[in-house]
């Protein structure tokens, strides 16, 4: 086995785009890792289709698994209260995470689809901080949501999550 | 999506997200070409299509909104509903194709059905990690929200294969796998080779399907143990019995330990080579009641026929095997022990017989054979198990103190391991090296340690030592001293108090006489002093009493006796010196025979002494003058004159003709004596003496116990205060057992003694109180 065939796999994006990348990078997607373990060194010469993801997104990703290709891996279901509460986002994810709403929803998707746990994270967290502290109306903006309740739900739900409002 | 479809050959097209029926389509091929055809290897496109089918399925929308611009709400319930649909399919393809595995099952049996069921596991479950990790999205979302809702019966999906392979095909086929496993060990059972590396995978693949119901991330072995340890034990169970029971019926005892050893010892090995290790113990027991508890009364039966024939080896295997099963040694020891007491008892009943006679040496070499002969049977056989050693040690406590030799009391014992030791310790006596005197000694205290009566050993022993000491005839003071130290070791400080305290007065003693020889070197005297060492006994510490006689020393020892008396009157004043006279001995020069140039020395006691110097005087003495001027009683004074006579240092003549010594008759010097040897010992120990100074010691023993029993009493009751009289009875046993085993009558007599002095009184409801 020679170094150029077992350390790059070549990925293919839905628009048919092929991106070379290290194996250890693209690793950082449990479905690749799984599919290679699976499918054993022989299938590797042949392009990965990655079906779900068109190639600016996809890129974009492996950009983030390079950075982030040295990470201690994360115990399989990892619940622990850190991940659940914390909205603390490391500063590079965070410059990372600055882009239009459009792709920021491409990479949650993405990195659910692809099963890196840590990005779905980071994206998720990047939306919580969107919306934490605004109200309703605010959020509604936000996000380019158009107001479907009739003003009795609305005062329904107000009612049933007065709990959870920040006072 | 123009990849997929492109590479997906062999496959029905991709699906519509929505579409359930298409989707499942494809998914069933997809896992069908897993299940059926793995070993051809699954291409790229397949697995991430399927991957793909699973997650878009899942993610699918049936909300109004299907484009993905912007809303990730909405998504959940839909994946609820749709993630069930692919599972409950799934299922059901499981079943269908375990039933098909269960149809082709029914045309093999025995090892055949062995292979064809590993080869379906192996594969089976290779595949459902495959499967696991196609449909991993539906693990990770739907059948994860399943189970933290606390829903019953969901499993990721590669547990669910094991659950699905459990229901149909382990339920079907499970007695028939299992009849073939152990008709595949009855066979190795027998002797034969067989692979029995299809019994491990089967193992595994039981263990395997073990799941906890409450919990599904934990495993149980349940199912393991129901399905194969139980079977696994009964057929075990059965083998054995059968075995064995042919075995012993055809074979000795001794032939079927040995095969029940190697029986257990396969078993033992068979657990590491093929068997899950929860087995080990059941297992084991299982054996042990079947091979060992099941024959334990014939194996006992052989124990005594074993020990009669001193079959060391065979009693070492019968003891392993009982050792295995539970109050399985408690039957041989009580027999070991009763076996013990029978070889004691018959070797002193055969030595017993020379009565009074009897040597102490020949004693106590009898009684340590035995113990010797058991402690190495327990050593080699019963690898020094403490509570066999317990069994020996009560056997030897029995029969060394109750046997044919201590018929008349159980003082014997204690007297006779007494005179062993003053024999040992004697110098010259047997010219024993000083490290085989040391183990000797040491085998003494081993039967020391069994007898009871030890506060009669202390009074025959420091009887001997003061005779020892006094006469400096012990044969060296460092085998004094360890013995010393070891009767100390096992009795403690009090025992050996006074017999430590009678060897400084013997260090005191040789001072003092140094101090004397100085002092009397300063006297302006021309008289030359008779050269004496002197040993000064303290009273109390020494066994030894004052003479029974009168006595009047010779004028020249007089002398220097009041020299002595003046020399330590300086030293001490106020302490009073008694002469133990009947210690005294001295020698004599005698330069008067005719027939020896150089003179004779007799060895000679202070009575000799006094009746020979006489002759220094007159050539010829009557027994009257002698008496008269000696101040002896005559049974002091005739002993002495009959050695004199003996020895023919005296002539006797006169009186009524008769040897008897007595009053009338005449003694003169034996100018004509002859000897072969210079010096003389003429010294000898009287009998009457001997045999009176047995029974005083007897006596003293006897009043000693009287006021350790008495002392004991006052100790406890002056904790106490008040007690009843059984359990003052009981408590003052325990206290004094260690010395010598008390009567309860005895006891008694004391408390009356003590209530008639008033130490004690009496107070109601049988209690006694003590008075301060």
């Amino acid at each position: 086995m020679t170094e150029t065939t077992s350390n790059f796999i070549t990925l293919v994006s839905n628009d048919s785009e092929s991106i070379i990348v290290e194996k250890e990078v693209a690793e950082r997607s449990m479905l690749i890792k799984n599919m290679m373990e699976d499918l054993g060194d022989a299938v590797l010469s042949v392009p990965v289709p990655i079906p779900n993801v068109n190639a600016q997104v996809l890129k974009k990703v492996i950009e983030w698994c390079t950075h982030h290709r040295a990470d201690p891996a994360t115990a399989a279901d990892d619940d622990s209260d850190s991940r659940k509460k914390t909205t603390d986002i490391d500063e590079w994810d965070q410059k990372f995470m600055q882009v239009d709403q459009e792709m920021l929803f491409e990479i949650i998707l993405a990195s659910n689809y692809l099963d890196i746990k840590p990005l779905l994270d980071v994206g998720c967290k990047t939306v919580a901080n969107m919306i934490k502290g605004k109200s309703p109306e605010e959020i509604r903006k936000t996000f380019n949501i158009t107001n479907d309740f009739t003003p009795e739900e609305e005062e329904q739900i107000r009612r049933e999550n007065e709990w959870a409002e920040d006072r | 999506m123009a990849a997929v479809s492109r590479a997906a050959m062999h496959m029905p097209p991709v699906p519509n997200r929505e579409d359930l029926e298409a989707t499942w389509k494809y998914l069933e091929a997809g896992v069908n070409k897993i299940m059926i055809n793995l070993a051809d290897g699954i291409d790229m496109n397949t697995y991430m299509g399927v991957y793909t089918a699973v997650h878009n399925f899942c993610t699918s929308q049936k909300a109004v909104n299907t484009n993905n611009g912007g809303q990730i709400g909405g998504a959940h319930r839909g994946a609820h509903l749709l993630g069930e649909d692919l599972y409950q399919n799934l299922i059901t393809y499981l079943t269908q194709y375990l039933s098909g595995l269960v149809e082709k099952s029914k045309t093999h049996s025995d090892e055949a059905l062995l292979t064809f069921y590993i080869k379906e596991w192996d594969r089976y479950t290779t595949s459902a990690k495959y499967v696991n990790h196609l449909f991993r999205y539906l693990n990770r979302h739907w059948v994860k929200r399943e189970m933290d809702e606390g829903k019953k019966n969901i499993y990721d999906v590669y547990t669910l294969h094991l659950v699905q392979w459990r229901l149909t095909l382990f339920e079907q086929t499970n007695k028939k796998v299992m009849a073939a496993v152990l008709k595949m060990v009855e066979k190795q059972r027998h002797g034969e080779t067989i692979e029995h590396g299809q019994i491990k995978s089967i193992v595994e693949s039981f263990v395997s399907l073990g799941l906890d119901e409450s919990d599904p991330t934990k495993s149980t072995l349940d199912v393991y143990r129901y399905s194969f340890e139980r079977p696994f034990l009964e057929a075990t169970k059965v083998f054995y019995q059968t075995e064995s029971a042919q075995f012993t019926a055809e074979n000795s005892i001794v032939e079927y330990m040995k095969k029940a050893e190697a029986r257990l010892a396969e078993e033992a090995e068979r657990v590491p080579m093929y068997l899950h290790p929860d087995i080990e113990k059941p297992l084991t027991k299982c054996c042990n009641t079947a091979l060992i508890a099941d024959h334990s009364a014939i194996l006992r039966d052989e124990f005594q026929v074993l020990l009669d024939h001193d079959r060391y080896e065979d009693m070492e295997r019968m003891y392993n095997l009982l050792a295995r099963i539970p109050d399985g040694l408690e039957p041989l020891r009580s027999r070991f022990e009763a076996h013990v007491r029978k070889a004691g008892l018959a070797a002193v009943a055969k030595i017993s017989t020379e009565g009074d006679k009897l040597d102490p040496k020949t004693y106590v070499d009898a009684l340590l054979e035995i113990h010797t002969q058991y402690q190495g049977l327990v050593a080699k056989a019963f690898k020094d198990e403490p509570e066999f050693t317990r069994s020996l040690d009560n056997a030897c406590k029995e029969f060394v103190n109750r046997n044919a030799v201590c018929k008349s009391g159980s003082n014997k014992s204690p007297e006779l391991l007494a005179k062993h030791c003053d024999h040992l310790l004697k110098r010259s006596t047997n010219g024993t090296e000083e490290s085989d005197l040391e183990a000797t000694l040491t085998q003494i205290m081993t039967v020391f340690k069994y007898i009871e009566d030890k506060d009669v050993f202390q009074k025959f022993y420091s009887r001997m030592l003061a005779r020892r000491l006094v006469h400096t005839s012990s044969s060296s003071d460092d085998a004094e001293t360890s013995m010393i130290s070891k009767l100390k070791e096992a009795c403690g400080y009090e025992y050996t108090n006074k017999l430590q305290r009678m060897f400084q007065d013997m260090q005191i003693s040789k001072d003092l006489n140094s101090g004397f020889k100085d002092f009397q070197a300063g006297l302006d005297s021309d008289i030359k002093p008779i050269d004496a060492t002197y040993s000064i006994l303290g009273t109390g510490f020494w066994p030894l009493s004052p003479p029974n006689t009168d006595f009047t020393p010779p004028a020249e020892v007089a002398k220097a006796l009041q020299r002595f008396a003046q020399f330590y009157g300086q030293k001490h004043s106020g302490r009073k010196l008694t002469y133990l006279w009947q210690m005294c001995k001295g020698e004599i020069k005698a330069n008067y025979c005719k027939n020896s140039k150089t003179p004779f020395t007799f060895q000679v006691s202070a009575y000799q002494m006094a009746i020979l110097l006489l002759f220094n005087d007159n050539d010829k003495n009557d027994y009257e003058a002698i008496r008269a001027t000696t101040q002896l009683a005559p049974d002091q004074l005739d002993p002495s004159l009959s050695i004199l006579l003996k020895a023919k240092v005296l002539i006797m003549s006169g009186g009524d003709g008769s040897d008897k010594v007595g009053s009338g008759k005449m003694f003169a010097l034996n100018y004509e004596f002859k000897s072969k040897k210079i010096r003389i010992q003429l010294n000898m120990a009287i009998k009457a003496d001997q045999k009176q100074e047995a029974e005083e010691t007897h006596k003293t023993i006897e009043e000693d116990r009287k006021l350790l029993m008495q002392s004991a009493i006052v100790r406890i009751m002056k904790a106490r205060k008040t007690m009843k009289h059984n359990l003052l009875v009981s408590e003052c046993i325990n206290q004094i057992k260690s010395r010598f085993m008390p009567k309860i009558s005895d006891i008694k007599k004391c408390i009356d003694i003590l209530l008639e002095k008033e130490y004690l009184e009496r107070l109601e409801d049988d209690e006694l109180g003590y008075l301060a």
